[in-house]
């Protein structure tokens, strides 16, 4: 990729030009205005706004060097230069896979809008929510989220857009099909104006994907929703678990109880239960650097090594896509970074790839039987220094000592030692086993209702 | 015990006297520091020097005036040393025994601490901390070992980051043991320590000196006692105050005396004089002027009473009471049979092993205790007998329930079962027990009926009783409650205990399988949200050998039961109610003690304790007939319609499958598996309501002869309620139905038509008519009537459709008989009749506003017709209904002929208790959802709906309300946001406080799982704004509420009439129903007669604004124009003179 080194080159000297005059946009307000007004300077005024969004320091596996994107997306629209080769690459594809052709005149970059304006529509949710503002931010995670050019088939459900800044950089990035789900009315407009702007690449949804399926009594009504009516009304159908990944999930998960969701979301994946219905729904989260951190705990953090991340862990290929500073975002409501109690560190949000292993269902663990290892892992890991072996006999006595030597463990092994393959393996065993089934172990499961751990 | 073993460690002192060094807590000039360590150095394991008078001298030459004189206290106390050798050498003799590592039991006699004594000002703020140190002290101290107790005294004392947790009290505990062994120069030591520690000496201190030195023969009186009294006169206490603050044990008071009278001869205590005058107006003359009272008397002979009392000294003195459930009447199968010779000969087992590894967790315990300034359980393991411990655990395995119970609920009913027989114990060893018995006879005498009438309340006679019979010891028990996370820590010890050592085989049902031992009780998780929660559940084997057994005895702990005799009236915060059971004034939030430090500080509880003991002095029995219908109906298949909960045989079967079973697909698997979770769920309700109503019914069988009473406390805004929690007047229909007065009266000429209306109430019929429309209903069917009379399962059941069967069957009943009776005016009736005392807070805040329509509405003023405030709304709601139908909305459309009283009646009435639109719509969901035609699928939009028409509808209907309700909002908010506890009066003058507070975390960590308390009631942390202010304005009617229950009360007492109440629902005979109506009516308006929201803004203005604090805070406004005015004549006139009173039961949800 020769054009991508070069562009990345000229892109961090167009950066740094950018930074240093940024200094002096802001100093005069008139001159912003102007800057904005002026589609010759639009470019640099995206990257000036921001002393609220600049984006600070960042982690990226991939670089600051891939921000060839950034440029081309600054491009205004009303000049015509020519679209750079993923650009092109982009519609080519477009027109194989939907065998239609977008009107030429929408052929072009679509505009992200004031950075200005953005912030400000950002921060008058009345929610609190995190906002992805920053074109550059919403570059980095276009690249990581936005299919391979072979890839034709995965659709991306981006959650709670707001601005619509990420969306559009999808879409320029080459998305074929992205649908926004956005809970927040107030957003709901302005999404649905570029929607009519487009020719069926962007669908509008008002809906909030964290707010999916919910247990309560109640009317449902949106954005709360019925997994089933979501992707009926989007057309989509029930998947094989094996089949290649049908939806990519991109935002940012909401701060107020984040466990909470990861843990009724791992419920939902291991019961194939709300989305997973479709199919292995990938997800390219931001999550905080804390909950990331208790989510890849390894055994032996006996802190961090908790029920949630063994079951995704089990689940889940992870991978950290990349770390972005608190300040990048925009904040809806005054406390935007998190307080740093606690002894992990809290700086960044991470934006992690959970992609659901195909072969997690093979080998005896069925949707049907996943709620009793749901309940074995709670109750192994709500403690972690006690001893496996008094669990195992807990459950069934005097079998631990058995199933620990067929799983080749030590028999005073820690719950807290012990991986997640390891954890599914031992229920593998135990589920085959008869002397488990008649356990009160399944009567308890059966009582605690998958729900119940749910938020 | 050991005084040897206790000088020896006293003696360690050199660490205190660095911790002294290395910050001072005096402002100490340098040059004493040296001294200092050289105070109380004694020989400790041969190593050091006695203490020596000299080192004293100096030290007290360098001080301050004033901490000389104390000192010189300690130095006399010191100087009497050399007569105190004699008793020295004895107790060392005694102490010779071998090494004691677990404790001689005749230690135990040395019980004696002061812990009522109030603590320091400083100390107060320990609070939690303090409270587990005294409670450690006391309980070592009771198990006799002494030197535990020392050691652990000056372990904290040492150093300094805890000394600062100590107050005068805690030390006073330690000199408390010395004097009882009348070792004096101990006691010396610890005035020292108090000294070093910056304490003063209080009543307590002095107390413990004196009695020192009236137990030791050898003390010169010329000049030990008289320094010390010279001393206490400088520290601005008399020995009056002595005699009338302390509380004594055993012999205390008179060895006190005796030291005393060696100076002083011829000294006679005089008792602080009663204070008659009760600042409250409104009970002035309740007081002074008796001269028309007439109290009521008991139906029984003084013999009588005193048999009872015997009886229930028995009782309480063995903390539980076993008895047959009904169930007993059942025939008993073959399988029962078998299963319930299987459970005892199990229980024996499990016996056996408890015993043993209750020793051994004791053993390891005392003996690893290393460091000593640790709290450490071992003590409160010793408090009682083995068996004792054993007893209660194996009590927690029979009353698991079989969907588990969370360690933290179990782990606290264990512990205080535990701490509950300490303190029944410590009674007896006070030997405070005979004084009991013969101030209690004496009492009786103001009770019987065969004694002479007299003007006296029940407190006032026992308050003289205890003043006659002054010597020996106090009947106030000054116990220490155990802090909330003691009580715990011991109750999840003995769950630890149970879950490893309970064991059966598995076999036991099911020979076929194989065989092994299995833990009867399990430890697990539950899981809410992110949180965890421990679990401790039965083994299934357990819980089917328990249900088929179907075991016929129920052991309850005492306290559970009705008293056989009238209870102790209450005398004084800490005392009252139960003979021997620890009971508080207050019911409070587990742990919270500021609403009791508020009530020792105030000086006029006495129309609250009249009150108190007024209803508890009500004699109840049982309605047999009754009784008999309702156990016929349980022991059957019970009646979900007659709120009779079906036996688990009734209960749905579990359906059984397979879940590997391949014939299956995913999606019916998980409906069998939905299926199995209702099934389960649906049978651990059944379960839950099965057993409360058997506990209930059975201990009204086993009172079924008898005649008891229910004593009472009250909650912290001074609502009511009777103690024993399961069966009581309070409960439900079925509970209020059982119970009648236990003296009968006539009916007299109106007593027939009260009934008749109280049955009409009953039904829930006719809300609009007047009292004389519901008796000519009642009249036109007495067919109806004497048929369910008569035959109430087979005949016509026109009983059974009213609101109440219950009750209206009993009603019924009580009319057939008097109807047919030869002279109804003559016949003599138990039955309670029940008049609706304020109605509600609407009521209330209608007064306080002034507020005319509001008050029309809910029957202030006078009308034709009873005015019906949930018809009014009902009937508001259905004209905007009407109208949005009309225009089209389609909920509104879907609602019409659907809303009735019944939908928006418990929101009215709890809205002014606070209720939100949550809250609110929760209720009318569920009313919704009684309606069996309504379409469920509208049931959420329709009860959003009809909650905000009921709320407008109310802000309407009572604007005065609402500015009242803002005021008082506001004004907690104010308070709360400057870091105050919201805090006021009742016109009674009892104070309230509400204990909400942020949040904070408190971690136990035991061996079995650690728990997370959370705690929001510190009085340390701020204010939950909040809350504080959500709350202020239904508590405060609450408190208004209470306090004319409490007026009512003492006024029908003076009157001479039965009178019991369910907060605002008031019962009494049907002859006396007028005169508690007058009565009621009377006190309703002398109470809103007082300038009350005037009377609370200055005291708020007072408290939270006077001095520096009023430039922080904003002076909440004066109170809404209208309502801080002085009553408006006319609008009381109207209602004194034409305000019938509205008979109406209220339900059971009324709380």
């Amino acid at each position: 990729m020769a054009s991508s080194t070069m562009s990345s080159h000229l892109c961090g000297v167009l950066e740094r030009m950018m930074r240093s005059s940024c200094c002096h946009v802001i100093r005069s307000r008139s001159c912003l205005g102007q800057a904005v007004l002026a589609p010759a300077t639009s470019s640099v005024c995206v990257h000036g706004a921001p002393l609220l969004h600049r984006r600070a320091y960042s982690l990226d596996p991939l670089g600051p060097g891939r921000l060839s994107l950034a440029a081309g997306s600054q491009q205004p629209r009303s000049d015509r230069t020519p679209p750079s080769p993923s650009l092109t690459y982009r519609n080519l594809s477009a027109a194989a896979v939907k065998g239609q052709f977008r009107p030429l005149s929408r052929f072009d970059y679509l505009d992200l809008g004031k950075v200005e304006e953005n912030i400000r529509r950002a921060q008058a949710c009345k929610k609190r929510r995190h906002f992805i503002v920053n074109p550059d931010l919403a570059n980095v995670v276009a690249r990581h989220v936005a299919p391979d050019p072979q890839d034709t088939k995965s659709v991306i459900f981006e959650c709670n857009p707001g601005p619509g800044v990420l969306t559009r950089t999808l879409l320029n990035a080459g998305a074929q099909r992205v649908v926004v789900l956005e809970g927040d009315r107030s957003f709901l407009h302005d999404l649905h104006e570029l929607e009519g702007h487009l020719d069926g690449q962007l669908e509008v949804v008002y809906c909030d994907y964290f707010k999916l399926d919910p247990i309560g009594s109640g009317n449902v009504k949106p954005p709360t929703m019925f997994t089933d009516k979501l992707f009926t009304d989007l057309g989509m159908s029930e998947a094989s678990w094996t089949d290649d990944i049908p939806v990519k999930v991109v935002g940012i998960l909401p701060q107020r109880n984040e466990r909470g969701m990861l843990l009724k979301m791992a419920y939902a994946l291991f019961e194939r239960l709300s989305v997973y219905r479709y199919g292995r729904i990938e997800l390219n989260l931001f999550i905080s650097e804390r909950e990331y951190k208790k989510l890849v705990a390894q055994p032996g953090e006996m802190r961090y090594y908790r029920a949630f991340g063994v079951l995704w862990q089990m689940a889940c290929d992870i991978e950290l896509l990349h770390k972005e500073p608190w300040e990048s975002f925009v904040v809806s409501s005054k406390q935007g970074v998190p307080s740093s109690k606690g002894m992990l560190p809290n700086d960044y949000l991470c934006l992690v790839r959970l992609r659901p292993r195909a072969d997690l269902f093979s080998k005896g663990l069925t949707p049907s039987n996943a709620s009793t290892l749901l309940m074995m892992i709670k109750q192994c890991l709500a403690k972690r220094k006690v001893k496996l072996i008094d669990r195992l006999n807990l459950w069934s006595p005097d079998s631990g000592s058995r199933l620990l030597s067929e799983m080749g463990l030590p028999e005073d092994i820690l719950t807290g030692h012990v991986y997640p393959e390891e954890y599914l393996r031992l229920f593998q065993l135990m589920d085959k086993s008869q002397e488990f089934t008649q356990s009160w172990l399944y009567e308890e499961i059966l009582e605690n209702t998958q729900r119940e751990g749910w938020a | 015990s050991d005084v040897q073993h206790a000088k020896v460690h006293f003696v360690k002192v050199p660490p205190f006297g660095r911790a002294f060094s290395s910050g001072g807590t005096h402002k100490g000039s340098p040059q004493e520091k040296p001294d200092i360590p050289k105070l109380g150095q004694t020989s400790s394991k041969g190593t050091k020097n006695t203490m020596a008078t000299g080192t004293t001298h100096k030290t007290i030459s360098s001080k301050a005036k004033q901490s000389r004189e104390r000192l010189k206290l300690s130095e006399e106390i010191q100087a009497g040393v050399s007569s105190t050798t004699a008793s020295i050498k004895a107790s060392k003799k005694k102490q010779k025994d071998p090494k004691n590592t677990v404790p001689d039991r005749d230690g135990k006699g040395d019980t004696s601490q002061r812990s009522h004594l109030k603590p320091d000002a400083e100390g107060a703020a320990c609070g939690d901390i303090q409270l587990s140190i005294r409670s450690y002290l006391e309980a070592c101290i009771f198990i006799g070992d002494v030197e535990r107790a020392q050691r652990f005294l000056l372990s904290q004392h040492r150093v300094r980051s805890r000394r600062k947790l100590l107050n005068t009290g805690v030390y006073n505990i330690m000199m408390r043991v010395w004097a009882k062994k009348g070792i004096l120069n101990q006691i010396g030591r610890i005035f020292i320590l108090l000294e070093e520690a910056g304490l003063k000496p209080n009543l307590g201190s002095y107390s413990a000196a004196l009695e020192c030195m009236g137990r030791n023969p050898n003390c010169s009186p010329k000049t030990s006692t008289r320094s010390c009294l010279n001393q206490m006169e400088e520290d601005g206490l008399t020995l009056d105050d002595l005699f009338s603050d302390c509380v004594f044990r055993r012999d205390e008071k008179d060895m006190l005396l005796k030291a005393i009278r060696a100076v002083e001869p011829g000294y006679e205590p005089r008792p602080h004089p009663l204070t008659d005058e009760c600042p409250s107006p409104l009970v002035h003359h309740f007081y002074t002027q008796r001269e028309q009272h007439s109290y009521p008397k008991l139906a029984l002979s003084q013999e009588e009473l005193l048999e009872r009392f015997q009886q229930q000294l028995s009782v309480e003195r063995a903390c539980t009471v076993t008895i047959d459930s009904v169930e007993t009447a059942k025939p008993v199968t073959e399988n029962m049979r078998k299963m319930r010779e299987l459970l005892a000969e199990q229980r024996t087992h499990w016996e056996k092993i408890l015993h043993q590894a209750l020793r051994e967790s004791k053993l390891i315990l005392a003996n690893t205790n290393t460091r000593d300034y640790r709290l450490n359980l071992y003590p409160y393991l010793c408090l009682l007998e083995d068996g004792e411990y054993v007893d209660i655990m194996i009590q927690g395995v029979a009353n698991m329930p079989p969907s588990g119970e969370s360690l933290k609920v179990l782990a606290r009913d264990l512990g205080h079962r535990v701490y509950t027989k300490y303190c029944v114990r410590q009674k007896f060893e006070n030997q405070a027990v005979e004084k009991l018995g013969s101030i209690y006879s004496a009492y009786t005498e103001l009770l019987a009926k065969d004694t002479k009438v007299s003007r006296v309340l029940p407190r006032e006679q026992w308050t003289r009783l205890q003043m006659e019979q002054s010597s020996g010891p106090s009947l106030q028990g000054d116990d220490t409650s155990w802090p909330h996370i003691v009580t715990l820590e011991l109750g999840t010890h003995l769950v630890d205990i149970m879950v490893k050592n309970l064991k059966i085989n598995s076999d036991i049902l099911n020979p076929s399988q194989d065989r092994k031992l299995i833990p009867i009780l399990y430890h697990m998780y539950t899981f809410r949200s992110t949180r965890q929660v421990g679990f401790i559940k039965p083994h299934p084997i357990l819980v089917q050998m328990q249900q088929e057994a179907m075991e016929t005895r129920l052991t309850f702990d005492s306290y559970v039961m009705p008293m056989l005799c009238p209870p102790v009236p209450w005398t004084s915060v800490k005392f009252g109610a139960y003979l021997l059971t620890p009971t508080k004034l207050m019911r409070t939030v587990e742990g919270a003690t500021q609403h009791e430090q508020l009530l020792e500080k105030s000086q006029h509880l006495e129309p609250v304790f009249d009150s108190l003991n007024q209803l508890g002095n009500c004699a109840w029995k049982i309605n047999k007939p009754l009784l008999d219908i309702i156990i016929s109906i349980f022991n059957d298949r019970g009646s979900d319609k007659l709120d009779i909960p079906p036996p688990m045989s009734e209960a749905p079967k579990i359906p059984h499958f397979n879940p590997q079973d391949p014939a299956y697909t995913a999606s019916q698997k998980a409906l069998m598996k939905r299926e199995v979770i209702n099934a389960k769920k649906k049978g651990s309700e059944m379960h839950s309501l099965r057993m409360d109503a058997l506990y209930k019914l059975s201990i009204a069988h086993h009172m079924r002869e008898e005649t008891f009473w229910f004593p009472h406390n009250m909650d912290f805004r001074g609502r009511t309620y009777p103690c024993p929690p399961y069966f009581n007047h309070l409960g439900s229909d079925v509970t209020r139905a059982m119970l009648v007065f236990a003296e009968g009266k006539p009916l007299g000429p109106k007593g027939l038509d009260w009934l008749k209306i109280h049955l009409v109430n009953l039904t829930g019929l006719k809300k609009r008519s007047s009292l004389q429309g519901r008796l000519e209903y009642a009249n036109s069917i007495m067919e109806d009537i004497l048929n369910s009379a008569d035959n109430p399962l087979h005949g016509r059941k026109w009983w059974m459709n009213a609101d109440e069967p219950w009750q209206a069957l009993a009603c019924c009943m009580e009319i057939a008989r008097a109807a047919r009776s030869s002279d109804p005016a003559k016949f003599v009736s138990h039955f309670p009749v029940h008049q609706d005392g304020s109605c509600n807070g609407l009521q209330h805040y209608a007064a306080l506003g002034r507020d005319v329509i509001g008050a029309t509405s809910v029957n202030l003023v006078p009308c034709d017709v009873p005015q019906d405030v949930y018809s009014g709304v009902a009937q508001q709601v259905e004209e905007l209904r009407a109208r949005d139908a009309r225009d089209g909305l389609k909920i509104a459309q879907v609602l019409e002929g659907f809303i009735s009283r019944k939908v928006v009646k418990q929101t009215v009435m709890t809205v002014v208790y606070g209720v939100t639109r949550y809250g609110g719509r929760l209720q009318i969901e569920k009313r919704l959802k009684e309606i069996e035609n309504f379409p469920k699928e509208h049931i959420w939009d329709a009860s959003h709906y009809l909650v905000r028409l009921v709320f407008n509808g109310l802000k309407e209907m009572f604007t005065g309300t609402r500015e009242i309700q803002d005021w008082l909002t506001e004004s907690a908010r104010l308070i709360s946001k400057c870091g105050h506890t919201v805090e006021w009066v009742t016109p009674l003058g009892l104070p309230i406080i509400q204990p909400y507070h942020r949040t904070r975390n408190q971690v136990l960590k035991s061996s079995i799982q650690h728990i997370n308390l959370q705690i929001s009631h510190d009085s340390k942390e701020r204010p939950d704004t909040v809350k504080q202010k959500n709350a202020f304005p239904p508590n405060f009617i609450h408190s208004l509420d209470s306090t004319h229950m409490m007026l009512t009360a003492l006024h029908c007492y003076s009157a001479g009439l039965t009178f019991v109440s369910v907060h605002d629902c008031f019962w009494t005979h049907a002859l006396t129903v007028d005169t508690m109506n007058k009565v009621c009516r009377e006190q309703f308006v002398a109470l809103h007669s007082q300038p009350i929201l005037q009377e609370l803004s200055d005291f708020l203005l007072h408290k939270y604004c006077s001095g520096t604090l009023e430039v922080q805070m904003k002076r909440p406004e004066a109170p809404p124009s209208g309502s801080s005015h002085f009553p408006n004549i006319s609008f009381f006139s109207l209602f004194v003179s034409g305000l019938k009173p509205k008979a109406k039961s209220i339900r059971s949800t009324g709380g």
